[in-house]
């Protein structure tokens, strides 16, 4: 939990962003300089869209030690509704209530704690709609 | 002179909540005496990956969303809150990059108990009214701290509301402002230590009644109107039967206050106690209708505001997540969990 | 056309037992497996002219630098390059000293593989760790683990191919009864299936027993080129690698088309397969990457041994069983030998060399023309793919 790279990322990980280049069209995650599909750096930030559905997930109960504050977590694979997909823990949430397919809806959450005299990482996770 | 106002509004309740019999059967209290006392039968608690900076820019985000202006022109933010989770590195700076606003703008947090939100709310309002700022968000947003078997541990809740004000597109209009202050000890904390202090009864009388009754008197002084000029009436709610009370003393009918009662089924919010009241009633009003707002801090100080709402209200009372819409998302914890939440387990 | 290289043969193995040895350290590890390497292969330390180390933790760790350490001890003073690829990182030694010898740069090599991992102790640090051979922005500080990463790919493959619960657990059962006879196993014991069901899960469906462990150990080859083999005729037990491959796919999960194929493990296979002209069908005994079930169920599809599909099957079924219809982790694979990071990859290696010459006593796999070892990297972003022959056999 350094803070040049908390700080690097935080913008990517408070708004979920990726690119949406200029040549090919087309939006990729994360954000990056270059196209993924076509190689150009003619791309533009974009940012993902706010809703999706869950493809897969699962829970966590073994985690390291600054994310274990909040384990057991669910975690999963979101196919957002710009069909972008992204890996995010789903949480206000029971595990056994979570179905493939389930609406969610992105919101700013803890992700990691350093200690009690750290740094606090913030970040997008998931919740049910 | 500028005409100014609210141009939107936003709210944010953490999803679990805990009874006061949960609370009262670990102490040995009688839970049916408390609820007739305090009239707030479940407070909200935030869950493990929640914070004061998380509900905020929640809170934020959601009168972002409901507006339907660019966050970019926005031009000051204020958080008040008695809970930041640094003691030094702002909440303020988080809420902005999250939302986002852009680079160029006005930020800090603010601590005046109960009513650090309103205060920042006043400095949007001077800020627009002069012309230094288009935009300006105040948010009121607190994990509330109460001592376990203290008093206030049956009513500290969770939440945050976001106030955001400018001069274009006024969903409601203020007519004036108006602040109380003096020096009071009836509640505080020191540097380092966790939990606040507070004076018992001396907490009602001459802290919360008095200032709250001045401020509200003195806009009502200053504005020449009387609280049957008011359709909507909203105080700090400490508990239920407080702002009830003050309203009655002031003359206002119970049906004034009611519909801002969220304390009712979520406890006390401290800084975003009042203004989560004031959205409330956004979310209800129709134009033309006159609300009277009187924020308390411990310490002490009241701040009151009068407005008028205006025709433009009705385009932003349809947005999902509402305060109707948190206030049904519930899931109930016992005492057990509510330690692991409010991470007493050291 | 493409140039295939020199001849490259394996002349030694080294292997120390697997566990964990809170007495002992990198350096003593490494150099038992070494020294062991160069005893088997019966020649002169001097003719060995680098070293390739494969070691996952080593350089950020009270491990660091071991390998000048190791070879200080072995009292040779040779070049060395430590190799990285995560928990494939013995593999990709490997491959890195092949090439040296393929290309014409040495004519012998020494590789090692060695990891010491139970000096981690704290909760999470082996999470940490393995957070590494994920996408670390966006799948690890994001909240997931290896694991948590697996049990999404579990879940896939049941949802896709109505693979089981005890389809999945007979892959431990499996590897548990063939590590019974593997005198360097961590765990030299049967587990029934009851136990791998009822365990607690740690990460739907993926129980407390699943993963395979993460422990100390080193593994060590000496690897030569044909033209030594000619100027040293007295050499036995040359065996042969007949291919050497590896492959790419994306890092992370979200990226993927499909999570029930590890894409870098079809195409590395396809090529090693076609380099030696051979089929799948053509293996006899195969050393695969079986960090959870699913994977050495995956590992069997897309190393085309099974259809798509038919790994649970095939596993429950005793197919994948010594000497039955292809012996799958005759060494007991990673979940019963253990897996120290660095070290299982050229273990895997160790096992199939010693299978071809025939010296694996009671889990040794009859009539083996071909054997292969498979070794991956996270959840496949890296796999690697050896194709071993009899002593005759050329490239």
């Amino acid at each position: 939990m350094e803070p040049p790279k908390i700080w690097r990322e935080k913008r990517q990980k408070y708004l979920a962003l990726g690119i949406s280049c200029k040549k090919c069209g087309k939006r990729s995650f994360p954000l990056s300089e270059y196209c993924p599909y076509c190689g150009t750096n003619d791309v533009e930030e974009y940012r993902l869209a706010e809703t999706g559905k869950i493809l897969y997930f699962t829970n966590v109960s073994m985690t390291s030690d600054e994310m274990a504050f909040n384990a057991p977590y669910c975690l999963g694979i979101i196919e957002l509704n710009d069909g972008i997909k992204v890996t995010g823990q789903i949480i206000d949430c029971d595990y056994k209530d979570l179905r493939k397919g389930m609406e969610v809806k992105m919101v700013f959450r803890i992700l990691a704690r350093d200690g009690h005299e750290g740094l606090i990482k913030y970040g997008f996770k998931f919740t049910s709609m | 002179m500028n005409k100014v106002g609210i141009v939107s509004y936003g709210s944010y309740i953490p999803q679990y909540r805990i009874s006061v019999e949960e609370i009262a059967h670990i102490w040995g209290e009688d839970a049916t005496e408390l609820k007739n006392q305090l009239q707030v039968p479940k407070k909200s608690v935030l869950g493990l990956d929640e914070d004061v900076v998380t509900m905020a820019v929640e809170s934020a985000r959601n009168a972002v969303n409901l507006w339907d202006g660019e966050p970019k022109l926005i031009g000051a933010i204020y958080v008040g809150s008695e809970s930041h989770p640094y003691a030094v590195k702002p909440t303020a700076t988080i809420v902005s990059e999250a939302l986002p606003t852009g680079k160029e703008i006005m930020a800090a947090d603010l601590e005046f108990a109960c009513k650090a939100g309103t205060a920042g709310m006043q400095m949007c309002f001077g800020l627009v009214k002069s012309d230094m700022i288009n935009y300006g968000l105040a948010i009121g947003s607190d994990d509330s701290q109460a001592k376990p078997s203290d008093p206030l541990e049956y009513t500290a809740g969770a939440g945050s509301a976001a106030i955001l004000i400018g001069s274009e597109g006024i969903i409601a209009e203020l007519e004036g402002t108006y602040s109380v202050t003096s020096d009071t000890p009836d509640f505080w904390r020191r540097e380092g230590a966790t939990y606040p202090s507070h004076g018992q009864r001396f907490t009602g009388k001459p802290a919360y009644f008095q200032h709250s009754i001045d401020a509200t008197k003195g806009i009502m002084n200053q504005l020449q109107t009387n609280p049957s000029d008011y359709d909507y009436v909203v105080f700090h709610q400490p508990n239920t039967k407080f702002p009830l009370s003050v309203a009655k003393m002031l003359g206002f009918t119970k049906e004034q206050v009611e519909l801002s009662l969220v304390c009712r089924h979520i406890g006390n919010t401290y800084s975003a106690s009042s203004m989560l009241g004031l959205n409330r009633i956004l979310e209800k009003a129709s134009s033309g209708e006159r609300i009277l707002m009187t924020s308390y801090g411990s310490g002490a100080g009241s701040d009151s505001f009068s407005f008028v709402v205006t025709d433009k209200i009705e385009k932003l009372q349809s947005y999902p997540f509402d305060i109707e819409y948190y206030i049904k998302r519930t899931k109930d914890i016992d005492y057990g969990l509510y330690t692991r939440y409010k991470g007493l387990l050291k | 056309m493409r140039m295939n290289g020199r001849n490259v043969f394996v002349i030694g193995t080294g292997l120390t037992k697997f566990g964990e040895f809170y007495d002992r350290d990198s350096t003593s590890l490494a150099t038992e497996a070494l020294n062991a390497a160069i005893n088997d292969a019966k020649i002169d330390r001097s003719s060995i002219k680098s070293a390739y180390f494969g070691s996952m933790t080593s350089n950020s760790s009270p491990h660091s630098v071991f390998s000048s350490k190791c070879l200080r001890e072995c009292n040779m003073s040779i070049p060395y390059t430590r190799v990285e690829a995560g928990n494939a990182s013995g593999a990709a030694a490997f491959h890195q000293a092949y090439i040296s010898l393929a290309s014409g740069i040495y004519d012998c090599v020494a590789v090692i593989g060695s990891e010491k991992l139970s000096d981690f102790v704290k909760n999470g640090t082996i999470e940490k760790i393995l957070g590494s051979t994920i996408d670390y922005q966006w799948e690890y500080e994001i909240g997931a683990t290896l694991t948590s990463l697996y049990a999404l790919i579990t879940k896939a493959h049941m949802r896709e191919f109505h693979t089981t619960m005890e389809q999945l657990a007979s892959v431990p059962v499996k590897n548990h009864k063939n590590g019974k006879e593997n005198p360097h196993a961590q765990f030299r014991r049967e587990i029934p299936l009851d136990r791998f069901l009822s365990a607690k899960r740690i990460s739907d469906p993926i129980g407390r027993f699943d993963l395979a462990t993460h422990c100390d150990g080193s593994s060590a080859l000496i690897l030569v080129s044909e033209e030594y083999l000619e100027r040293n005729s007295e050499i036995k037990n040359k065996i042969p690698i007949l291919s050497s491959e590896h492959s790419t796919d994306v890092l992370a999960l979200h990226h993927r088309e499909s999570l029930t194929q590890i894409k870098s493990t079809v195409t590395a296979a396809k090529k090693a397969f076609a380099k030696v002209g051979i089929e799948p069908t053509d293996i006899a005994v195969a050393e695969v990457h079986d960090a959870f079930p699913i994977s050495e169920i995956l590992a069997i599809e897309d190393l085309g041994f099974f259809e798509k599909g038919e790994g649970g099957n095939a596993t429950e079924a005793g197919l994948t069983q010594l000497n039955n219809k292809i012996s799958i982790n005759p060494s007991g694979g990673l979940k019963a030998r253990g897996d120290p990071f660095g070290a299982t990859g050229i273990a895997q290696i160790v096992e199939i060399v010693e299978q071809l010459r025939g010296r694996a006593d009671k889990r040794q796999v009859s009539e083996i023309e071909y054997g292969l070892t498979h070794n991956i990297m996270g959840t496949g972003v890296l796999a690697y793919v050896n194709i071993f022959g009899q002593e005759e056999m050329k490239q």
